[in-house]
Formats: C-alpha cells, structure tokens, sequence
C-alpha cells in the first residue's frame, strides 16, 4: 500500500494499522470482520474510512479504541501500540461509535459531567461542549428525549470534552435530515481545521467527497484503494466519458456512428454516454461531419462515488457481515459503476 | 481509582432502579409497620376476662376431681411402662397462661415460647454442638418476637442489593454506554472494579437505614402497645451486630450481583439465576444430607443469624438388618457461614473480572 502524502510530508501518522484481522465465531461458523487490514491515517485533516456495509469499517474502529480485540495484526495511534498502550493515549482521542450512547434517563449535562469527571475534565468544560454543539437549551432534558440529531450533537460534545486531537466518527450521520448532515460535516471540516485529525467512517460518499483530504476504501474487510480524494477522482476520470443530446430522430444514427470509431456508446433516456472519448471536440467532430449536431455535450466528472463503487462493485458483504455492522440501514447498492478505478493508488499496483 | 468510583458512586445514586428501590425499602418498612400493628396487638379486656372465666371454671372443676384425674394419669402412665412425670401428671393443674390468648412482644419471651412450641428438640451428636444448638436457640432472632420476623424481611433488603448491583451493570451493558465509558477509560480492571466497588459501597446506606427503619417502625408498634418484652442493652447489642452482618451481606451480595450481571449481560438472567439457586437450594437442602453446610442459603442464614441449625437422619442397621434412623444436629457457624459466602462472591467476581477483561463491547 502506498504511503499516504501526509505521512511523507513529515506529519506523521495519526492511525496505522498492519495485517489487522479479526474474526467472528458463531453458530454459523466463522466469519471474517477484518482480513489484514493495512490502513494510514495521516496527522491532520479529514480522512474518509469508505466502504461497504460490512466491509470492516466499524469493527477496525471498535479494534482501535480496544473495544474489539483484533486476532492479530498491530495497530497504533499516535505511534502508540493499542489496544495495549491506549491508556497513554485515550487522552488525545474523542470517538463516537455506531449511533450515540449514553444512559437514557441521564439529562445531557449529567452524562457529560460524568464522563468529564472520569478524565478530570476541568470546570466548565461540560457547559463549554454543551455551548460549542449548540444544545445549552436542552442540556437538562433527559437523553432519551431527543432527537437523533441532538443525540448525535451530544456525542461529538462528549467527543470535544477531551480537547482530542483525533477524532473518529463513524457513520455521524446516520439518520440525519439534510440540515443535520450540513451540520455535523461542518464540523467535522471546522475540527479539522482546527488543526485536529478526523476519521470519519461513512457509506454516503458525497458527503465525505465535500469534506475528506484523503480516503481509504475498504471491501470485505480489506483495504482496496487509499489516498487523496483528488488523486482518486483524477484517475477515474483519465478514461474519459461524455453526456451528449441529439435530436431524437438523430439518435440511432449517432450511435451507429461513434460506435464505428470504437467508442462505447449507451442510451440513457434521451441522451446517449459515451465512454473512451479522451477528447469530447473529436466526439463533436465526428458527429458534425456526419450531419448530426450535437445539442449538448457534458463531459463527466469521475467523482468518488463512482470510484467506490468501481472498487467495490464485486465486493459482495454476503457471508461477511458483523454485528456491528449489520444492525445498520442504508447504503449504497454494490452495482456496476462506468468510471474506472483510479490506478496509481490501488492496493496491488501501488 | 478512586476518581472512578466517585463518578460511578454519584452514578449509582443518580439511577432510577436505585430510586425506585429506595421507595421500595420505604414500602417494605410501611407495610411491615401496618402488618405489625394489626397483628401484634396485646390481648383486649375481654379477651382476658373470657380467658380467666374459662380459667375459673377449669379450676373449680380441677379441685372437684382433680385427685381422680391424676390417678387415672398415674395408672396410664403406669399401663405404658412410663414415670408419673413423663407422662405429663404433674403438670395437670390449670394455669391462667394456658387460657390468655399469647401475646406477641418484641424481644423473644422464651416462657411464652416454651408454652407454644414446647422445648425445643436438639439432636446434638456432642456437647459442644449441643451447647452451640442451645444458643443458637436462644437467639433474639429465633422464636416467636416481633424482632424474629424482622430477620426474614432483612433478606428482602439483601434482594434489593442484589438487583441494585445487577441493573448497575447490565443497564450499561445493554444501553451501549459501556463502549462510550471504555473510551474514556479503557483499563477495564479499572473500571470494573470502580464498579463493584460503588455497588458495594452505595448499598451501604440503602441496608443500613432500610433496616434501621424496620427496627424503628416495629419498636415503636410494640412501644406503643407496651409489649416491648425484656429489652435490655445486651438484646441492643445483638441487633446491632446482625445490622453489621447485614451491611455486610448486602456489599458483598451487591458486587455479586454486579459480577453476575457482566457475565450475564441480563438482569432478568442474573436475578432469576439467584432465584433459581436459592430455591433450588431451600427447596432440595435435606437431599443434600450433611453437605447443606456448604449451600449458599445455608451460609447466608448462618452468616446472618449468628449461626444455624439444621438437621440430618443417622440410619444404621439393628441386629435384624433394619435400618433406624435418628436425627442429628449439625451447626454452621457465623465465621463458617460468612467465610463462605466471601468465597462465593470472590469466585464469581474473579471470573467476571476475567471475562470483563476479555470480551469484545458491541
């Protein structure tokens, strides 16, 4: 697997892991959660933890907070060894794990002040948490009154009480109507910003396109693909494809026509994609000198959604899920994706 | 450490299972107090006086043919090979405590309870065991006192205690919060012994004043009706010491339930597997012959009661190869009984605390 940039640039490396494994035991029999996973997160910025549902994402969270014990493999944050050295380094990391957790007949201030007293939080760091997720008006209702949105601004103020310096959210908006999806991204970009290092784990790719500085993708428990989010759209969109409109009438003759130059051709409504067409002025060309004009030509941008699922598209979770992750909802569909898999940063070829 | 337990000590008490058995204490010491009152009221004027009219009459009938009701006795005894005496002649005569209804007081009055229960059986193999019988007999918390019935309602605080540890743990456990905890603290030793700890320690008050309270509502129906009984500093002392005990039963009875709880990770499994054992262990102790020294209830009760009593069958085989059999006292001693019950909560705690370390949170 390559080095990530962040890592080369002398930032260091704020999670590595190598060969981690782990696997499940039940009735059924074994089932793997993590297969050798080699993964880097570089200090700094956002980094996407993309994959499947049951791909691994959560239980390799859960191994490196010592929540899971991993079979084998090593795993490190902040170049402590964990889970065996996380009690030197539990300090610098705040986290929230599948959906919020807290006692439900607690208020909020009172979970908070309970988890601030176990790390000797100082005084008024509890109300300054609550202040900074904007939850001061609800902060002595009980948890078990609020929405899921509240519950998960309070689990990103339980994450702040530590003052981390990694945080790793996985799935943060699950369940989340759009304004809350704004919400929790914006401040995952801002503790970026902030200098800190923020691991999010999620299935919806747009939103991690928005704000991720690099990406690692996994697939059955394996890392497939990894590295900046704009060197992996840039290669997907080396191969080059096209949205282009005709007159109806001119539909069939245009195909017939771009296929002849070897260009792979696919009706989409009224609209026909064209995939090989490294130069969209040859594809206008071509048609104008056969008598069809072109009404409107778009060249597509690979983005990281197609990436993914060009990554993963034969990556099947069945016969892998966990238990972590198989209690949640959602998700992309594996299908075949038209964009090619960014090539320089694959596992395998790198 | 102790920063840990504090915070899950201010937890324990901020629950709502803990509220909810404080209520629950103060229900139990409520209806103990009414069920005090309407049962333990001395006799009323014409109770006694229909009591000594009966008594009049049997004894004026007594010396009428007394001397001829004590020699048909003799002749009986007499026909069955017996003494006058075993036969129960000598004590023929009326007596006015026979005809008054009992009255129940609160410290034990062994007269009384000679009378309604006669002597007490004891099958002791020795002298040692027999005196050990004998005082356990003896005992404030044996017979027929409002403090003996005080004894049985003290074993509903120990269920408090238990279920107060086991929901401690399990709500944790089963609301995810356990993982959320772990990431602010993952030495799960720590943590888990935090937890015990704050179960122990914040049953304490609930047992404490729960039975002080008990004492106190009984003391003062009887009080009130003026059949306190021969209360002296020595029978305080007593119920002073089997409040310790109790305290004592209740902490370690909390951190098992705390213990059972992580290994179970359900309280309905944890509390139902102690109500399982423990009928189990009431219902099928004879079965186990001498070896009920060793069941938990066994221990528990000895622990409590400042030792305990319990009774075994000795069959040997005559000259005609028929078994006798005869009943043989044993005694489990409070030391024996606590040490016991010590090393029960300390084998399942150790095991929890093992198995705590090592399994993965979901």
């Amino acid at each position: 697997m390559a080095v990530l940039d962040g890592a080369r640039g002398g930032g260091g490396l704020a999670i590595e892991t190598r060969g981690l494994r782990k696997t499940y035991r039940s009735v059924r029999g074994r089932s793997v959660g993590v297969e050798g996973l080699d993964l880097q997160v570089p200090v700094g910025g956002v980094h996407g933890f993309l994959g499947p549902n049951g791909s691994g994402k959560t239980t390799t969270i859960r191994m490196l907070l010592g929540l899971v014990r991993p079979d084998r493999g090593t795993a490190t944050i902040f170049g402590h060894e964990v889970p065996k050295r996380l009690p030197e380094v539990v300090g610098r990391v705040g986290a929230i794990v599948e959906s919020p957790k807290f006692f439900p007949a607690f208020s909020a201030r009172r979970n908070l002040r309970l988890l601030a007293d176990a790390i000797d939080a100082p005084a008024g760091r509890v109300d300054a948490v609550i202040d900074e997720v904007g939850l001061t008006g609800r902060a002595k209702d009980k948890y078990k009154g609020y929405s899921l949105g509240m519950k998960q601004r309070l689990a990103i103020a339980a994450t702040l009480l530590k003052d981390p310096d990694l945080l790793i959210f996985d799935e943060p908006t699950n369940g989340l109507d759009p304004a809350g999806i704004r919400e929790i991204r914006q401040t995952m970009r801002g503790l970026a910003d902030q200098g800190k290092t923020v691991l999010v784990s999620s299935h919806i790719l747009a939103e991690v396109e928005q704000i991720a500085d690099t990406v690692s993708i996994v697939a059955r428990g394996r890392l497939v693909a990894a590295g900046r989010v704009a060197d992996l759209i840039g290669a997907g969109s080396a191969t080059g494809s096209v949205r282009l409109r005709v007159a109806p009438a001119d539909l069939t003759i245009a195909t017939s026509v771009l296929e002849t130059t070897g260009l792979l051709v696919r009706r989409e409504h009224d609209a026909l994609l064209v995939d090989g067409a490294a130069d969209p002025a040859a594809v206008n060309r071509t048609l104008g000198e056969r008598g069809v004009w072109v009404r409107e030509l778009t060249p597509l941008q690979a983005d990281l959604e197609s990436v993914f699922l060009g990554l993963t598209a034969h990556e099947t979770p069945g016969g892998h899920t966990h238990k972590g992750d198989r209690t949640k909802r959602g998700g992309p569909s594996p299908e075949p994706a038209h964009a090619a898999a960014p090539a320089p940063t694959v596992e395998g070829e790198a | 450490m102790s920063r840990l337990l504090r915070v899950e000590l201010r937890r324990l008490w901020a629950r709502q299972v803990t509220r909810w058995a404080c209520v629950g204490v103060l229900a139990l010491v409520a209806l103990s107090g009414a069920a005090t009152y309407l049962s333990a009221p001395p006799p009323s004027d014409q109770e006694v006086t229909a009591a000594e009219e009966a008594f009049a009459a049997d004894q004026e009938q007594w010396e009428k043919d007394g001397e001829q009701q004590l020699a048909d006795c003799e002749a009986a005894a007499e026909a069955e090979g017996l003494t006058a005496e075993d036969w129960g002649c000598g004590d023929m005569a009326p007596r006015i405590e026979w005809y008054l209804p009992p009255t129940q007081t609160f410290v034990p009055d062994e007269a009384q309870d000679a009378m309604l229960y006669g002597d007490p059986d004891v099958n002791a193999p020795d002298d040692a065991t027999r005196a050990a019988v004998a005082e356990i007999q003896a005992s404030v918390w044996s017979g027929w006192s409002g403090l003996a019935s005080l004894d049985d309602l003290a074993v509903l605080l120990l269920l408090v205690a238990l279920v107060v540890g086991v929901s401690f743990v399990t709500a944790e456990i089963n609301s995810g919060s356990l993982g959320m905890w772990l990431t602010f603290e993952p030495r799960r030793q720590r943590v888990y012994w935090s937890k015990a700890v704050a179960a122990a320690l914040g049953t304490v008050p609930l047992v404490l004043v729960g039975f002080a309270l008990l004492v106190g509502a009984s003391y003062a129906v009887y009080a009130s009706y003026g059949t306190l009984g021969d209360l002296t500093g020595a029978v305080w002392l007593e119920v002073a010491a089997f409040t310790g005990r109790l305290v004592a039963a209740g902490a370690v009875l909390a951190a098992l339930g705390v213990a059972l709880g992580a290994l179970l990770k359900h309280a309905a499994a944890a509390v139902g597997l102690v109500g399982v054992v423990a009928w189990a262990c009431v219902a099928f102790a004879y079965s186990f012959g001498e070896a009920q020294r060793w069941l938990p209830t066994t221990a528990l009760s000895a622990w409590l009661q400042g030792g305990y009593v319990f009774t075994t069958e000795r069959c040997t085989p005559d000259a005609d190869g028929v078994f006798e059999c005869v009943p043989v006292d044993h005694v489990v001693t409070t030391a024996q009984g606590g040490l016991a019950v010590a090393a029960l909560a300390v084998v399942v705690t150790l095991l929890a605390v093992l198995v705590f370390r090592r399994r993965d949170v979901g």
